[in-house]
C-alpha cells in the first residue's frame, strides 16, 4: 500500500465554455521513505496537484487515497505537511521562529515543556543555532528561513511531506545544503515526499522516481535511474536536454 | 526581504522613528491632545461649564471675562466650545470603534471565506457605498429619530463600507501567504489562523484607515448636528455649535468662527495623522504629489 495515491484525478477551475484543466486523470503514487518527483514546465499542473495532495483542493473526479483511506485533511492534520515555494512568505513575519516551529505540535498538545524542547530539538535538527528562536523571519537569510520552514514541517513526525519548488528561490550553493539536509532528515525521519520542481538537477538529486507532467497530464512516470538511462516521451528528453 | 511584511515587520521600530523624526505627525499629535486635553480641562475646571460664573449677556463679543463672547443665552461659548469638541471626539471616537470592530472582522472573515461570502459582503459594501455619505446618513437620523444614538448609528454606517473594503483587500493578500496555507495544512482552526496571522497582518491598514474613518465621523457628526438630526440641546457639539452660529452669523459670528474653525483644525489634524501613519505602515499606497 502506497503512503498517499492519487487516482485519475482531474481538477477544473471554472464552469462551463471557460473552465480550465489544470490536472486530467492524473494518477501517481508516493512511498514511505521515498522521494517522488514531480516536474514539468510552468502551468503544467504541478503546483495543483500539491494541492489536491495535501487536500487543499477537491477534485472534480478521481481520488485521493492518503495512508489507504479517502484523504480528509483535518484528519490529515500532523501526519502530513508542507514546504512551500517563497522563503520571504513561509513564516508569519510577526512571529518568531520558534513560535512558528512550534505552530503545528501545538494543534496536538498544550504542553508547554514538550512543544519547547521540540523546537530546540528540531532547530538542532536542521542545523541551526538556538539563538535564532527569538527572532523574527525578516533577520533570518533565505536559506535560514527555509530550514526554519523544514523544521516547523517535520515538528509532527509527519509521514508525507510535500516541498513544493521547496529550493527554487534560493542561491545555488544553499540550494545544494538545502537538499543534502533534506536526505539526511528523509534517512532520519522516513517520511514519503513529493517534490515539486522545474529543475531537473534538483530532481536527479533528490528523488527515487519521477513523474513528469504536461498541460495537466502525466506523460512519464519511471523510477529516476530509468528515466536518465532512457526517458520515454519526447517532451521528457527536451527536459534532460536542457539540464 | 521585499514586500510589505518587511516593512510591517519593523512597523514597530517605524513608529518610533516617526514620532521624533517626522514634524507633521508631531504637529498633528499636538494639535489633537491639545484639543482633547482641552475638551477634559473644560469639565473639570471649576465655573468653567458648571454654569455658575460662566454667564453674561446675550450675545457679548469675546472680552477677557469670556474670551470667545457669549451665545444666545448668555452662556460663555468657550465652556461650550470645550464641551462640544469633547461631544465630538466621544461620538466619533466611539463610532470609530464600531466601525473598526465590524470593518474589520467582515474584511478579514471575507478574505479567508473567499468565493461567494466574500462576493456578498463586497456587493453589499459597493451598495452602502454608492450613497453620497450625507444622504445615507440622514436616511438612519430620521429612520431612528434626532439623537447621539443616531448620530452615531450613521457614522459607523457611512465608513463601515470603506473599511471593508481597504481591510478585505489587504486581508485576500496575506491569505494567499503560504504561512497561511502552511496553517491550514497543519489544522490550525480557521478563527485562530484569521487571529493570528491575517489580523496581525493588517492592524497596519486598520489603525490607517480608522484615521481617516474618524476625519468623516467628525464630518458626519457636524453634519447631522448641523442639520438637527444629531446631538440635541441642551447638550453641545461642535456641528450643533455651528448651526447655531449660522442663525446668528451676522449678530455673533464668533459662535461659527470658533466652532467652525475648531471642526476644520480636528479634521485637518486626524488626516495629517491618518497621512503620516499610513506613511510608515502602508509605504506602498503613499504617493508622492510633488
Amino acid at each position: 500500500m502506497s503512503l498517499l495515491e492519487l487516482d485519475s484525478v482531474t481538477v477544473r477551475f471554472g464552469v462551463g465554455a471557460r473552465a480550465v484543466v489544470a490536472m486530467q486523470d492524473v494518477s501517481f503514487a508516493v512511498d514511505e521513505g521515498e522521494t517522488l518527483g514531480l516536474v514539468g514546465e510552468s502551468g503544467s499542473g504541478k503546483s495543483t496537484a500539491a494541492s489536491v495532495a495535501l487536500g487543499l483542493r477537491s477534485p472534480n473526479s478521481g481520488e485521493v487515497l492518503f495512508e489507504g483511506e479517502h484523504l480528509r485533511r483535518r484528519r490529515a492534520a500532523g501526519r502530513m505537511q508542507a514546504v512551500l515555494q517563497h522563503p520571504v512568505w513561509a513564516l508569519n513575519p510577526r512571529m518568531t521562529v520558534a513560535a512558528s516551529i512550534a505552530e503545528p505540535l501545538q494543534v496536538q498538545t498544550r504542553g508547554r515543556k514538550q512543544v519547547r524542547d521540540r523546537v530546540h530539538e528540531m532547530l538542532e535538527s536542521v542545523a541551526l543555532d538556538d539563538d535564532l528562536a527569538t527572532r523574527r523571519p525578516h533577520e533570518l537569510s533565505g536559506g535560514q528561513r527555509q530550514r526554519v520552514a523544514i523544521a516547523r514541517a517535520l515538528i509532527t513526525r509527519p509521514r508525507f511531506i510535500v516541498f513544493d519548488e521547496a529550493v527554487s528561490a534560493l542561491d545555488v550553493s544553499v540550494q545544494a545544503q538545502i537538499l543534502q539536509l533534506l536526505r539526511r532528515l528523509q534517512r532520519e525521519h522516513g517520511f514519503g515526499a513529493l517534490f515539486i520542481t522545474h529543475d531537473m538537477a534538483v530532481v536527479r538529486y533528490i528523488a527515487d522516481s519521477i513523474c513528469v507532467m504536461r498541460s495537466g497530464e502525466v506523460v512519464e512516470s519511471a523510477t529516476m535511474e530509468a528515466f536518465v538511462a532512457d526517458p520515454q516521451h519526447p517532451y521528457s528528453r527536451t527536459l534532460l536536454e536542457e539540464q | 526581504m521585499t514586500g510589505t511584511a518587511a516593512s510591517r515587520a519593523t512597523a514597530a521600530g517605524g513608529l518610533r522613528k516617526l514620532r521624533t523624526s517626522d514634524p507633521v505627525f508631531f504637529t498633528a499629535l499636538g494639535m489633537l491632545t491639545l484639543l482633547i486635553l482641552a475638551s477634559v480641562a473644560g469639565r473639570l475646571i471649576p465655573g468653567l461649564n458648571d454654569g455658575t460664573s460662566s454667564v453674561g449677556g446675550r450675545f457679548e463679543a469675546p472680552s477677557l471675562a469670556h474670551p470667545l463672547g457669549t451665545d444666545g443665552l448668555g452662556r460663555s461659548l468657550l465652556a461650550r466650545l470645550l464641551e462640544g469638541i469633547g461631544t465630538t471626539f466621544m461620538l466619533s471616537l466611539a463610532a470609530v470603534v464600531c466601525t473598526a470592530i465590524i470593518a474589520t472582522a467582515l474584511g478579514i472573515i471575507a478574505a479567508y471565506a473567499g468565493g461567494w461570502a466574500r462576493e456578498i459582503v463586497m456587493r453589499i459594501g459597493d451598495i452602502l457605498y454608492a450613497f453620497p455619505a450625507i444622504l445615507l446618513a440622514l436616511l438612519i437620523a430620521a429612520s431612528l429619530g434626532p439623537g447621539g444614538t443616531a448620530a452615531l448609528a450613521s457614522i459607523v454606517l457611512v465608513t463601515v463600507p470603506l473599511m471593508t473594503r481597504m481591510v478585505g483587500a489587504a486581508a485576500a493578500q496575506v491569505v494567499q501567504r503560504d504561512f497561511v496555507t502552511n496553517a491550514r495544512i497543519s489544522g490550525v482552526a480557521a478563527p485562530l489562523i484569521m487571529v493570528r496571522h491575517v489580523l496581525v497582518n493588517v492592524a497596519g491598514t486598520v489603525i490607517v484607515q480608522a484615521t481617516y474613518a474618524l476625519s468623516v465621523a467628525i464630518l458626519v457628526e457636524g453634519g447631522l448636528s448641523f442639520l438637527g438630526y444629531g446631538v440635541q440641546l441642551p447638550a453641545s457639539s461642535l456641528g450643533l455649535l455651528a448651526s447655531e452660529g449660522n442663525v446668528y452669523m451676522l449678530t455673533a459670528p464668533w459662535i461659527l468662527i470658533a466652532s467652525g474653525s475648531t471642526m476644520v483644525i480636528a479634521i485637518l489634524a486626524v488626516n495629517l495623522l491618518g497621512d503620516c501613519l499610513r506613511d510608515r505602515l502602508e509605504p506602498r499606497k503613499a504617493v508622492d504629489l510633488t
